[in-house]
């Protein structure tokens, strides 16, 4: 090589020295400048800079580190880095709106943050430390952050029982157990009951072909004489449980037939008193008073009918039993006087109550129900089915099974179905990749796929066999929190003792008074130690409350106590044996043991303290502000005129000492009476008293 | 040739910096007044819906058992018992009443009853009955669903600077 090239050559050296140093640092460089900007230490920085611009600087700068921060909770397996970014989570002073996120303070909630850190109510990955990862559904982790408006799922994964605190998680509960759906579906904390739907043995004694082939058709749908009434959603309570199978012209058909041959026993009618029955022939006016019977007995308690109102159509009523706007369109006559007189011979489950009738009210009541609850264009587009041909019979029972109608329903002699429909106690813990999406456009989220699941099962399956039910946007909300929350999994250790037990202790006396426990399904509204209804007040200290006298008339003839209500005890026509074996059993048995019935003596009580009580009544503390008595007064509280007739005055005493020991969700407020006030109010409320009995009440009726 | 490389090695690096820049979150998205833990319908307009977070949920919660039987005009059973009184009671939502008074009076008044604040004895005390945290969360339901809006006082300054 010549030397003056050689010089060349090393100056090109030397250059391409120089560049490849200079582009090697640089790549060097990267790594470090790539740390200084990653995301949580940006969000750090700017949180120092944030601090710096409020007035408590030094406060909220005081326990901060520049590194990731984190919260290990070992025994629930979580690892929790959100406060990293999340700074301000836990300083009151951020709370408003004032500061922007993900500074912001969390909302007040029972749950120290410090100690729970965010994902366990969340979700979301708690590991990572960049924002995408955190909230969103990667590669890596399917399990985005929960939408605020579900949140509630969390709070059940943990708390199993009812959460008073958690609304929209318990309606959701409270609508997976009112729609059945443990009838095909495995669900966590809800356990089979021992009926769901109604018994089919004997439909074929109940109702027509025409009436099954319709209900079948389309159960959401009662047609009013006035028009058509759409009982839409579920919102309204007193939609049917049954939900819309999607049935074709010839598996209603088919079905239709073969329930209208399940009959395994004839109908005997009921002959009725001939005299009555003459009565009858002569007075047709008569059914006035069945209807007026019917109000009297109050069965709307329990049962809705449809009413209209300035040119509103309503259904009024309660939703134990089924609504009966046009009842005597459905079932057979005989049927119905039947069932009326024990309903417990049909079903053996039914929750109502056997009532003591005379014939003279059992005919007016059933000529009521035959003659104005009733639609004959009910069954108007009903094709003419005529009885069922062999095939058409074999078809139902098969399509029976297959439609999973024996999942709810019992015929004897078929064999029930248990779990049709998939296990949901993990739902809430399910990957995107474990569900069936089908063609739909919807999002590829758990939350999505519930709800389209719920809303339309055929949006997600084609071939989805679970029903069409029809809910608002607000119940689906609801169910969708409670299908969340079914994680799966059992509590980590030292948690346990957030599941209490359902009360599952029946309260099942024996004897003469057990028996008329059951005929009259006292159960069914009122609530004996932990179990019962809740629609009518808790009777478990009632012996304490009420006097023996009280309750032998009150159950001969129930007059609430509470005028304004809609819901009403029923009238069973008790007779006075019976009525006094209640009582005499309520009074024994059903005592708490905060109330000394020995300790207050009336006959102590002199006038000066009833008129001192009087004057605390009625000025000191306004207490009618709530009760009334005589006419005048309000009325959130029971009406105190006949309180000297009703309770016993040693449960006064103690009522006012502390109401909410004698009834726990009592909403009458605990005073700081002195004793003085507390002996002269009892005095003075034993003196009112009522005589003679008042009228009989009736149930508000139809078009008034 | 060479600075054409550079070039592409600056590019390089540029862009993998770039990727670490963070972002901003998603934005919330459109219908952010169902997007919360409770709600309670605009008392005045059927159509709206008031978002509540926990502590104003519970306080509803409390409202619905204790309180809406004299202030509301519709009660979950039975008629109001609103009319019933002399003088009435205001109903929960009116700001033209409520926004006025501070957060202390009213704790003061819930806790000890109306006559120990000058109002009417037909309110009576719920210091025995309910917990300090219900009184505070009705109240702050209360400012939740006031009409017309309730706004809180502004925040006191601070007395000295902290700097």
């Amino acid at each position: 090589m010549i030397p003056e090239e050689m010089g060349k050559v090393s100056k090109r050296f030397r250059w391409a020295f120089a560049v490849s140093s200079v582009v090697f640092l640089a790549g060097l460089a990267v790594s470090p400048v790539r740390e200084y900007l990653r995301s949580w230490k940006r969000y750090e920085r700017d949180y120092v800079r944030f601090a710096q611009t409020r007035p408590d600087t030094k406060r909220l700068l005081a326990d901060f580190r520049f590194e990731v921060s984190q919260i290990w909770i070992p025994k629930m397996d979580v690892v929790d880095r959100c406060t990293t970014c999340h700074q301000g989570i836990t300083q009151p002073s951020l709370q408003d709106s004032s500061a922007p996120q993900p500074f912001r303070a969390h909302p007040l909630i029972p749950h120290r943050v410090r100690d729970w850190g965010c994902v366990i109510c969340h979700r979301g990955q708690g590991l990572a430390t960049e924002v995408r990862d955190a909230h969103e559904t990667t590669l890596a982790w399917e399990q985005p952050i929960l939408s605020v408006e579900y949140i509630q799922a969390s709070c059940g994964v943990c708390h199993r029982s009812d959460l008073k605190e958690a609304p929209r998680l318990d309606r959701g509960r409270e609508i997976l157990v009112r729609l059945n759906c443990v009838g095909c579906h495995r669900l966590q904390g809800v356990e089979r009951p021992a009926m769901l739907g109604p018994d089919l043995t004997n439909i074929g004694g109940k109702v027509t072909r025409a009436w099954i082939y319709k209900w079948l058709k389309e159960p959401r749908t009662i047609t009013a004489s006035d028009g058509t009434v759409e009982v839409n959603g579920y919102e309204n309570e007193d939609e049917p449980r049954m939900p819309k199978f999607r049935l074709g012209e010839n598996e209603l058909v088919a079905l239709s037939g073969y329930l209208s041959t399940l009959q395994s026993e004839k109908i005997q009618p009921y002959k009725f008193d001939p005299r009555v029955v003459a009565a009858w022939a002569k007075r047709p006016d008569l059914v006035e008073q069945g209807e007026t019977r019917f109000r009297q007995m109050f069965c709307v308690t329990c049962h809705s009918l449809a009413v209209t109102r300035a040119g509103e159509t309503k259904l009024i009523g309660g939703d134990i039993g089924p609504e009966l706007t046009k009842v005597a369109s459905k079932v057979n006559p005989d049927w119905l006087v039947t069932w009326l007189r024990n309903p417990q011979a049909y079903f053996p489950h039914a929750e109502m109550p056997r009532y003591q009738w005379s014939d003279q009210d059992l005919f007016l009541v059933s000529r009521y129900i035959e003659s104005n609850l009733t639609d004959t264009s009910l069954l108007s587009d009903v094709p003419n089915l005529g009885s069922p041909s062999l095939a058409e019979v074999q078809l139902g029972k098969r399509l029976f099974m297959e439609k999973g109608c024996g999942s709810c329903h019992v015929i004897q002699g078929v064999a029930p179905q248990t779990d049709f429909g998939p296990d949901l106690t993990s739902l809430g813990r399910k990957t995107i990749s474990q569900l069936e999406f089908g063609n739909s456009k919807i999002p590829r989220t758990l939350v999505a796929y519930i709800e389209a699941k719920v809303t339309n099962p055929l949006s997600v399956n084609a071939a989805a066999r679970m029903p069409q039910y029809t809910l608002s946007q607000s119940d689906l909300t609801a169910l969708t929190t409670a299908l969340l929350s079914m994680s799966g999994s059992s509590l980590p250790a030292g948690l346990e003792g957030l599941v209490q037990p359902a009360e599952h202790v029946k309260f099942r006396p024996a004897g003469a008074y057990g028996e008329l426990y059951e005929r009259y399904k006292c159960y069914v509204c009122h609530r004996f130690n932990g179990y019962g209804g809740t629609l009518a007040p808790d009777l478990s200290f009632e012996g304490s409350r009420a006097q023996h006298k009280w309750i032998v008339d009150f159950l001969k003839n129930p007059q609430t106590l509470r005028p304004t209500l809609t819901f009403r005890m029923p009238q069973f026509n008790i007779p006075t044996e019976e009525a006094t074996v209640l009582a005499d059993y309520l009074a024994m048995v059903t005592q708490s043991p905060n109330v000394n019935m020995a300790a207050v003596e009336t006959k102590a009580f002199t006038p000066q303290m009833v008129s001192l009580g009087k004057q605390l009544y009625e000025v000191k503390y306004q207490c009618q502000s709530c009760h009334t008595i005589g006419s005048s007064g309000g009325y959130v509280g029971p009406n105190l005129s006949n309180v000297g007739n009703w309770t016993n005055s040693a449960w006064i005493e103690e009522w006012l000492k502390d109401p909410q020991s004698l009834v726990p969700d009592t909403i009458e407020p605990r005073r700081s009476f002195t004793d003085e006030e507390r002996t002269a109010l009892t005095a003075y409320l034993m003196t009112l008293k009522q005589s003679g009995p008042g009228k009989v009440a009736t149930a508000v009726g139809r078009g008034q | 040739m060479k600075p054409r490389f550079v070039m592409v090695l600056l590019l390089v690096a540029g862009a993998s910096l770039g990727t670490s820049c963070h972002r901003k979150p998603a934005a919330a998205k459109s219908d952010p007044l169902s997007r919360a833990y409770d709600s309670e319908q605009d008392w005045n307009d059927p159509q709206r819906v008031i978002p509540l977070n926990y502590q104003e949920a519970q306080g509803k919660r409390v409202f619905y058992q204790y309180c809406v039987w004299c202030h509301a005009d519709s009660t979950p059973a039975g008629p109001s018992n609103r009319s019933n009184l002399n003088p009435m009671p205001p109903l929960a939502s009116d700001g033209a009443v409520f926004n006025s008074l501070s957060d202390d009076l009213l704790r003061n008044t819930i806790t000890l009853g109306g006559s120990a604040v000058g109002k009417s004895t037909l309110m009576p005390p719920w210091g025995n009955t309910l917990k300090q945290d219900d009184v505070n969360a009705v109240i702050t339901f209360y400012r939740a669903i006031a009409q017309p809006p309730y706004q809180p006082p502004a925040r006191p300054g601070p007395q000295y600077s902290v700097r």
